[in-house]
């Protein structure tokens, strides 16, 4: 056993003692117990992956021998480590978050049932990851699936759980047929079910079947990642199921789906040509957009922040495109480039989705409502609630100096680097993706401006909202450490590049870290590193080494080269953007302050035009925040008004309209829509041909005799 | 478009000259009413031909109070009058002219903002200070601008008795203003109530809900007036007495 | 319409015998001057009002509320559309009682009417949805009803505040919805009064309004006060159209005296009414330019308006007609030279705002905002009871000059313009003809001034009740003065153009841009002063 399966082993044995504690101690006993045993198999998979990402090794060992099979086998490469990582690093605050949560279910439901739940649905997670042969990753993906299923139907006498469970469930299996036929070809290629085999003989696979494992392999686990078209359960699962089950459905098992199109298309089967890569970066770039528009009009809090998981998922699906189009073109470092930004978009959404979502519950238990339209000056209320939700908010509006940023900007930087490709669809499809993320990431400003604007600051515009209280102590924890983790990514990118380069490298070939975090204070005068003289030079001259001696680390600083044709040099260093915008702001102030020295500041109320007093029904809400959006792509999102009268004095004079605005989400409208009614009218004919004549039997019996005597006939 | 640009041009200037030079077009003001000395006004005044008490008797003619004067003539369209009808529009006068404390000092001299409150003004002081702003008397040349927000305003200028439901609103808009800052009550009106108040639905007037620094008489004062109250405000024209007395009398 | 009623209506001792013979003994019909007033039950008010409006097509006109001793009055006032007399049903009941059967469901017009004399007078109109919160804000002790008897308008009440700010009713339930406030205290020169926009965020979707900021009482001050005194009131409690109201009151009162001014006065009254509306059309033209920032346009008109206001100074001695007029003609006479000097400068005014109309209507850009804008059918205008202009450009050609001749119109009738569309640019060019057509009047009027003295040395009137009816610049004008025998006002009700056409504004401006709101503001070109009394 290695320092990597030693955790791991420990890992499956507390989340089983877990499960049976659950199953065990008294009702009132569960919430900690489940905290506890939660936060310690977490910390156990945090050992694992870390270890699975440091050591560079990839273990395995083979658990069973299943005879009509062969050897079924458990192991870590670092792409399943950094999953096992990330599965630990939202574990661990979920399941304190858990702790008090939980209370609110005490009078109603079974937490026992929703303990075991709990422990299981980690594990299948974790052994999806460390499945290494076709079987084992299959039932543990089915187990997976039916845990979510169960975990987000949880409140089990709510209609719209039911509903929003079938749809979730009936997507999911739907999606791992497809998966698990991209699986079986490739099992069925190499003789084999275990992924050495099935990599090696991938490569000798003819086109055709690698088109068809790519097609299959994509539109499967793109149900599990929440990609459009087949998005509609995310949204639809997320209001229903308890919030530190969204937590873990969001932060974690959505990245299952990124997994498996990772799994499949890069690592266990080479590429073959740039097509599926276009494919995936288009899917991608529409998946964010169309996330972030349905984000953007949303004004439920789980909701919306379903829609936005769609959004990053997009994002890093774009990221991945577009590294498979520059490995199919055989760029070798963009393609590490993009990569590298995908994995770490991915862990950030990871991170500060879990921390929105641990945020919205804990507002929810201080005030009653997940409206934003009902919210309102929480801030007042929640402080720190506030502090943390505002941390999460600006990691996942991209704002510096939190996470989002960072992989947003290399996501774009890679984008931008298809200059380099030679073909032109190519590099207008770069251009179109470029700029509809471009668009998702100016929308997904506007909707957490909205989010957190409507939600905490403001006036209360319901009695729950104006009776707040501040979350318990263990929920702001779970957001306190979830702050930390999305704020030292995002200060702190050159230690984790580095980390993520382990991945790159294994699925790219290529390292992405010495482009990207160059010890350029290191460099000398004469150039070096791949930097040329010149621009050494030059950025010396500016003052680039100041502090060289003092300043730790590589650098601190991202650093992106253009290529030779456009040799502009992108350069970020967010740790000292955080040294430096507080002391110019600082220094604003001061400057400020000496300058109007002898004014007083006086408060007063605010102007509402003499009015008197502002009421919550004069300040705007979500829903009007967000109105201009909706107005703007109302071709997209063709809004069904329904509109009536409710007092009416006569036929001109209407003094009171009450109105309802739906939107069918446009994949609804255009896709599943259409299929489910062309299903249902499919099974109408179908229906049609059973009469119950026995004649009418009887001669379909016969026409299927000669319709087979026809072809047997016409084949020999 | 540069149809409108010729059509203004042609227009060619039309703004008064006033306060550089004096403004005697005729219709620019109503004129107002003044005291007049001898017996036979003091009897005149005496016998109360003014409805609102703005014509009095004093020991040597008639005094007018020209924050009551509403302007319906019924004194000079009398047979037996104790007043002069007097042109002009120079009326603006100041309430406590010894608080310097108050003035708003030399930076505001050469440009301010306004923040117009409507306090139950009747349409004939909303005209006239709608003129303010136009070609003919054109207060942006004299450094006064309008402004929407009490945040940005120097000057609060007030018209009507200020009724119940605007009593809070003034206070509040006056509130709102930073300091340093001038109230100016425009109209007889928001100087005594006029024929409104004070009463249950109306007040006595601005200075019952802010103080006032400046008074416009008149009723509605003409649009000169206004301007000359403003730059009384401003210190760039004297005030006048707010009372008319009869020559000799003691003040 | 004028058409399409029967002609049987058009004698009043036919228009009796119709009633007779509808309604039986059931309604009481009896005759004093020009007005039928028909005493009914209370529980056949609603029914004959609706039989009046339906059947008869009726206008409504105004309810006056009056408290006599132990007793309620209510008088729901009504016109034939061809004039000429005035329908009253009257109704009687203890003061005790307060229930009284709304008829503002078929009536929508009586919608104001009603909710004011309940805030007023404490009264219950059954079947009406929103009571409350109209006139009286929440400065206002609770249980204060201003206009009952016993209630001194001389004390001024306490000065507290009382409560939370009433809120207007709101028109749009939606999730989300919510309103933008505007007002009291807004834009640059706005007077009193507080809209909510209501909106889900992008688009306005209805206005709620909160009027009577400016409510002075002034019929309340009017009552115990000799005619001299009110007669201030009735000039100054709108000044804008000061010669308008002044003048319906001075009718008012020499209807109850019995006398006829000399027509010298007539001529004279006409020529300075007609000046008022041009001038006050000019201030609406102004403000509708002004609306959509058309900078050049604004300034013409603001120097057509400031000429008017100037020319009436010269004429009368006040820039807005204040002591011109007394009942029995008027204060001062106007030479007939300086009458005729008037309608050439009046003409040449006129000549002025003809070029701005053609210049405006060659601007595509002020065009595009005002077509189409705030638009009011016909059918609304109707219903919703709006008078003067507004309704005009909606197709409704009533004119109190026609329809109830006074001063010198009968002699000199003026033309009635109408546009059939309703919107915004509709009204503007109302406005327009309608200026003009003074213009014309006027100097119709000073070019053949009777000689003569301009009024009645001596008119003392005694207890009686008349409705003097003006089309005041902004509509038809209604003042009802009940005096007492001592020639003491009683009981003053002033119908304004501005609360008749309120609610078609409210009506108007339904599903609009945001940026539309000053415009179709200014295109109504309404006053709070003259609205909210």
């Amino acid at each position: 056993m290695s320092l990597t399966m030693t955790p791991l082993a420990a890992f499956f044995v507390l989340s089983a003692i877990g499960a049976a504690a659950a199953l065990l101690v008294p009702a009132e006993r569960n919430p900690p117990v489940l905290s506890a045993f939660g936060a310690a198999s977490s910390a156990a998979l945090l050992f694992a992956g870390a270890a699975g990402l440091l050591s560079g090794s990839s273990p395995s060992l083979t658990y069973w021998h299943f005879l009509p099979l062969g050897a079924l086998r458990l192991g870590l490469d670092p792409l399943s480590s950094l999953l096992v990582l990330l599965t630990g690093a939202i574990g661990f605050p979920v399941s304190i978050f858990s702790g008090t949560y939980l209370l609110r279910y005490r009078e109603e439901y079974d937490l026992g049932y929703f303990g075991l739940l709990y422990h299981l649905f980690l594990a299948a997670i974790v052994f999806v990851l460390v499945a290494r042969d076709v079987f084992s990753f299959l039932v543990a993906w089915e187990a997976m699936s039916v845990l979510a299923y169960l975990l987000v139907t949880y409140e089990n006498d709510k209609s719209d759980a039911a509903h929003a469970g079938f749809v979730m469930l009936a997507m999911s299996e739907a999606g791992m047929i497809l998966a698990a036929g991209a699986l079986l070809l490739l099992a069925n290629g190499a003789g084999s079910i275990d992924f050495t085999a099935i990599r090696a003989a991938a490569p000798h696979l003819n086109p055709g079947i690698r088109w068809a494992v790519f097609l299959l392999s994509f539109a499967g686990f793109a149900v599990k990642a929440g990609l459009v078209p087949v998005n509609s359960w995310l949204p639809l699962a997320h209001p229903v199921a308890p919030t530190n089950v969204s937590a873990l459905l969001s932060a974690v098992m959505v990245n299952l789906g990124i997994y498996g199109i990772v799994l499949v298309n890069l690592s266990l089967m080479p590429l073959h040509g740039t097509a599926p890569g276009a494919l995936v970066l288009a899917v991608g770039s529409l998946s964010a957009l169309i996330g972030i528009l349905y984000a953007t009009i949303e004004s439920e809090l789980k909701r919306l922040l379903a829609h936005s998981t769609i959004e990053n998922m997009g994002i890093v699906t774009a990221a991945l495109g577009a590294a498979m189009i520059f490995l199919a073109a055989g760029e070798k470092l963009p393609a590490a480039l993009a990569l590298l930004a995908a994995f770490y978009h991915l862990t950030n959404h990871s991170l500060y989705k879990a921390l929105l979502f641990t945020g919205t519950g804990a507002a929810q238990t201080g005030s009653g409502t997940r409206d934003l339209d009902r919210m309102g000056g929480l801030i007042h209320r929640m402080p720190m609630t506030a502090i943390f939700f505002l941390a999460g908010v600006m990691a996942i509006a991209a704002l510096p100096p939190f996470n989002g940023f960072v992989s947003e900007w290399l996501t774009l930087q890679s984008i931008l680097r298809s200059t380099l490709l030679a073909s032109k669809p190519l590099r207008l499809l770069f251009a179109l993706s470029g700029a509809l993320l471009a668009l998702t990431a100016g929308l997904a400003m506007t909707c957490f401006v909205k989010v957190f604007a409507m939600g905490f600051l403001g006036l209360p515009r319901s009695d729950e909202a104006a009776g707040a209280v501040e979350a318990p102590r263990a929920m702001r924890s779970a957001m306190a450490l979830l702050t930390a983790a999305c704020l030292l990514l995002g200060i702190l990118p050159t230690y984790a590049i580095p980390l993520l380069d382990h991945v790159v490298k294994e699925l790219g070939g290529s390292s992405a870290t010495g482009a990207l975090v160059q010890p350029f204070f290191l460099v000398g005068p004469s150039g070096g590193q791949g930097l040329s003289a010149q621009f050494v030079r030059d950025f010396h001259a500016i003052g680039a080494q100041v502090g060289k001696g003092l300043l730790p680390g590589r650098g601190l600083v991202i650093l992106l080269r253009g290529a030779a044709q456009n040799p502009v040099v992108f350069a970020i260093s967010p740790t000292y953007g955080v040294i430096a915008f507080p002391i110019l702001l600082g220094l604003t102030f001061v400057v400020f302050r000496l300058a109007t020295r002898g004014r007083r500041v006086a408060r007063r109320a605010v102007w509402v035009g003499g009015l008197g007093r502002l009421v919550p029904a004069l300040t705007y809400t979500a829903s009007g925040f967000a109105n201009p959006v909706r107005v703007v792509f109302r071709a997209v999102l063709r809004p069904t008004v329904t509109e009536h009268v409710t007092e009416e004095v006569s036929e001109v004079f209407r003094p009171m309209v009450r109105r309802e605005q739906i939107e069918t989400h446009v994949v609804d409208r255009f896709l599943l829509g259409p299929a489910a009614s062309g299903l249902r009218r499919l099974a109408g004919l179908l229906r049609r041909m059973h009469s119950g004549s026995v004649n009418l039997y009887a001669s379909y019996v016969l026409l299927t005799l000669l319709l087979a005597f026809a072809i047997w006939a016409g084949s020999h | 478009m540069t149809r409108w640009v010729w059509e203004g041009l042609k227009s060619g200037i039309r703004t008064t000259r006033y306060p550089a030079r004096e403004e005697q077009t005729p219709g620019v003001s109503p004129g107002r009413p003044a005291a007049r000395s001898g017996e036979e006004a003091r009897r005149n005044a005496a016998a109360g031909v003014c409805p609102t008490d703005a014509i009095r008797a004093s020991a040597n003619g008639s005094v007018v109070d020209h924050r009551h004067c509403i302007h319906c003539f019924r004194c000079v369209r009398s047979d037996s009058s104790a007043v002069d009808w007097q042109a002009g529009f120079e009326w603006a006068g100041e309430t406590e002219p010894e608080r310097m404390a108050r003035r708003l000092g030399r930076l505001f001299r050469r440009s301010l903002n306004i923040r117009f409150v409507d306090a139950g003004a009747c349409g004939a002081c909303m005209g006239e200070v709608r003129q303010i702003d136009n070609p003919y008397y054109n207060i942006h040349r004299l450094g006064f601008f309008l402004t929407p927000t009490p945040r940005n305003a120097d000057i609060l200028l007030v018209a009507g008795p200020v009724t119940r439901a605007m009593r809070h609103a003034l206070r509040e808009t006056y509130e709102a203003m930073p300091p340093p800052k001038r109230v100016v009550a425009m109209g007889v009106c928001a100087l005594s109530g006029g024929i409104f108040g004070p009463s249950a639905a109306a007040g006595g007037g601005v200075s019952d809900v802010v103080p006032v620094d400046v008074m416009i008489p008149g009723c509605p004062p003409p649009p000169l007036a206004i301007l000359h109250g403003l730059l009384v405000a401003v210190e760039r024209k004297p005030p006048q007495p707010l009372t008319s007395l009869a020559e000799g009398s003691a003040p | 319409m004028d058409e399409t009623s029967n002609t049987a209506l058009n004698g009043p001792t036919a228009f009796a015998e119709l009633c007779r013979e509808t309604w039986q003994e059931s309604v009481r019909v009896e005759r004093e001057g020009i007005t039928e007033r028909l005493h009914c039950a209370r529980d056949r008010l609603a029914a004959l009002c609706e039989w009046l409006v339906t059947a008869c097509e009726h206008v409504f006109v105004t309810l006056i509320v009056e408290e006599e001793g132990a007793e309620w009055r209510l008088t729901y006032v009504f016109h034939p559309p061809t004039g000429g007399i005035f329908a009253e049903v009257v109704l009687r009941f203890p003061v005790s009682e307060k229930h009284v059967p709304s008829i503002a469901s078929t009536i929508p017009a009586a919608d104001g009417h009603e909710r004011e004399a309940a805030d007023l007078f404490g009264l219950i109109f059954d079947g009406h949805p929103r009571l409350g919160a109209f006139i009286l804000h929440d400065g206002w002790p609770a249980h204060a009803l201003p206009m009952r008897r016993g209630f001194d308008i001389a004390r001024p009440l306490s000065r507290r505040r009382t409560g939370d700010p009433a809120e207007p009713s709101r028109g749009l339930d939606a999730p989300g919805a919510f309103a933008m406030p505007i007002g009291p205290v807004f834009s640059d020169l706005a007077e009193a009064a507080h809209f909510r926009i209501e909106t889900l965020g992008e688009d306005a979707s209805r206005i709620a309004l909160r009027f009577f900021y400016k409510y002075r009482a002034v019929e309340k001050l009017a009552e115990g006060q000799p005619v001299s005194r009110v007669q201030l009131l009735a000039e100054r409690f709108s000044g804008a159209a000061a010669f308008a109201h002044g003048l319906a009151f001075c009718q008012a009162i020499e209807e109850i005296a019995h006398v006829t001014i000399p027509p010298r006065a007539s001529v004279l009254r006409a020529i300075l009414a007609e000046l008022e509306r041009m001038r006050s059309h000019a201030a609406t033209i102004t403000g509708i330019c002004n609306s959509t920032a058309l900078a050049v346009a604004t300034s013409q008109a603001a120097m057509i308006e400031e000429d008017l206001l100037r020319l009436s100074a010269v004429l009368s001695g006040h820039r807005y007609f204040f002591g011109m007029l007394k009942p029995g003609g008027l204060a001062l006479d106007i030479p007939d030279p300086a009458c005729r000097e008037a309608a050439t400068r009046a003409d040449a005014i006129a000549r002025r705002l003809s070029r701005l109309s053609r210049l405006l209507r060659q601007s595509s850009s002020f065009l595009d905002r005002l077509e189409e804008v705030g638009a009011t059918s016909d059918a609304a205008a109707l219903l919703l009871g709006l008078v003067g202009p507004v309704a005009r450009a909606s197709a409704v050609a009533r004119d109190i000059r026609i329809l109830f001749p006074y001063a010198a119109y009968a002699e000199t009738p003026p033309e009635v313009p109408t546009e059939p569309q309703g919107d915004g640019y509709a009204r503007l060019r109302v406005f327009f003809r309608e200026a003009e057509e003074s213009a014309r009047l006027i100097a119709r009027l000073a070019a053949d001034i009777p000689p003569g003295p301009v009024f009645l040395p001596e008119v003392s009137p005694r207890a009686g009740t008349a409705v003097g009816a003006v089309e005041a610049p902004l509509g038809a004008a209604f003042h009802f003065v009940r005096l007492d025998a001592g020639g003491r006002v009683l009981r003053y009700r002033i119908t304004t153009p501005s609360f008749a056409n309120w609610p078609g504004f409210q009506f108007a401006a339904e599903e609009f841009a945001f940026q539309d709101f000053p415009i179709i503001l200014a295109t109504f070109g309404l006053s709070n002063a003259e609205c909210d009394r």
